[in-house]
């Protein structure tokens, strides 16, 4: 084997030493020139989502009847209001906190089912039994004139 | 392969470890043998020139095609409502997108040229004659293909040139006698030109012809090794 000191190139001579810096270098370059725009056209971009954005949103009352829930996109992610007697309105995320599934609502219950792994709420979003870790993250909610207006917490 | 220079051609390595890397690939595949005989040892012949570069810059500006369609494929949405707007999103909010539909338009184009150019070549030096007849005739099947892919492409970003063009691009063959009409209907997979054809078009252009394109390119490459290359005119 030759002495192979670092001031040597592949071919163990000072000119193969340049020679190797040289294709080293020109190589790295050529090899970001190509990185570089491809990393940055493939890197995921922020879609403009109809509702993203906006802070607040209102639905008309009629939109929700007594006992139904209804399913939005707001921030760019699904909200769900939900009125289960006259009294009350409210407004939670629907994505379950084990594993991100949509709940459901269920009328005749007034609970929200996860249709994965069968987590179950109560209409305020409290776990009722399955595996989700803590409740349905809620919302502002609150009612101006036929509308009810649902806000960041 | 215990050695202590590694010569392929004229590069001469001494490095240990990338000895010791090639030589573990070589102990189980025989790459030496390999590179030396196709790359590193081949003997070219001498008359090759200028000309003779337009078969492989055809073939590697397809490798480009590929490659930035594929690339295009990643923002691009077939249906009538988003394709343009994908392709101007591609054009002015995706970083280098421009570039990357750039090299794709350009090299549709470029590559026409190239292998026009070199369909001269072979023609006027007469290279098409026995034995390799069969080869010119893949040789036009390719450039064919290459129309196919830049008709159907050009459809793609929904403007009204593509909108147009393609009309046009159909509306041609239906002037043939009987077939015609059949032969619209087919194209436009309808009467009218619509989402049934982008999504035709699209899928003929993304998989369809650049999966046969490639095959012929296979058989033309393995002709081409198969009877070397030809001698001086
Ligand atoms: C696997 C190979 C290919 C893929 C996946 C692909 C994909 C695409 C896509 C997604 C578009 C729409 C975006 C745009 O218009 O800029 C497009 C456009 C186009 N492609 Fe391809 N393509 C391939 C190969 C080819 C080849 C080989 C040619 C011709 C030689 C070609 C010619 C065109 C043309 C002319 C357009 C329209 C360009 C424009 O108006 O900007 N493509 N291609
Ligand atoms: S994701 Fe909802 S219970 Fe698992």
């Amino acid at each position: 084997m030759s002495s192979d000191t670092s001031t040597e190139g592949m071919d163990g001579t000072r000119r193969g030493f340049f020679a190797t810096m040289a294709l080293a270098f020109f190589g790295s370059v050529s090899a970001l020139g190509f990185a570089y725009p491809l990393g940055m056209y493939l890197w995921p971009r922020e879609r403009k989502v109809k509702g993203a954005g906006e802070r607040s949103m209102k639905i008309p009352l009629s939109d929700v009847p007594i006992g139904e829930a209804r399913f939005v996109r707001f921030l760019g992610k699904p909200a769900v209001v939900v009125r289960p007697n006259e009294q009350q309105v409210i407004a939670l995320s629907p994505i379950c906190p084990h594993l991100g599934c949509i709940v459901k609502w269920r009328e005749k219950e007034k609970e929200f089912l996860c249709p994965c792994h069968g987590g179950r709420f109560d209409s305020k979003g409290i776990v009722l039994g399955g595996p989700p870790p803590f409740p349905l993250p809620p919302f502002s909610s609150s009612v101006e004139a036929e509308y009810i207006v649902i806000k960041e917490v | 392969m215990d050695i202590e220079t590694l010569h392929l051609g004229p590069i001469k390595i001494k490095n240990k470890i990338a000895i010791r890397l090639f030589s573990a690939l070589d102990d189980r595949l025989g790459v030496k043998e390999i590179l030396d005989d196709e790359v590193f040892e081949k003997i070219v012949p001498a008359h090759l020139g200028f000309w003779s570069c337009f078969g492989g810059i055809s073939f590697f500006l397809f490798i480009s095609q590929v490659l930035t369609g594929m690339l295009l494929m990643v923002y691009y949405e077939p249906t009538i409502e988003e394709a343009h707007g994908t392709v101007a999103m591609i054009m002015n909010e995706v970083p280098f997108g421009w570039l990357i539909r750039g090299a794709h338009a350009w090299g549709s184009n470029l590559m026409l040229v190239t292998i026009m150019i070199h369909m001269v070549k072979i023609y006027v030096s007469g290279i098409y004659k026995p034995p390799r007849e069969l080869n010119w005739v893949v040789g036009v099947t390719l450039f064919l293909l290459t129309l196919g892919l830049s008709f159907t492409g050009y459809l793609l970003p929904w403007t009204q040139l593509a909108y147009w063009a393609t009309v046009v691009g159909t509306e041609t063959p239906a002037a043939l006698p009987y077939v015609g009409e059949y032969i619209r209907y087919a194209m436009r997979g309808g009467e009218e030109i619509g989402q049934v054809t982008l999504t035709r078009f699209f899928a003929i252009h993304v998989m369809l012809l650049p999966v046969i394109t490639a095959s012929v390119i296979g058989l033309h490459l393995i002709q081409i090794r198969r009877q070397g290359i030809a001698g001086p005119m």
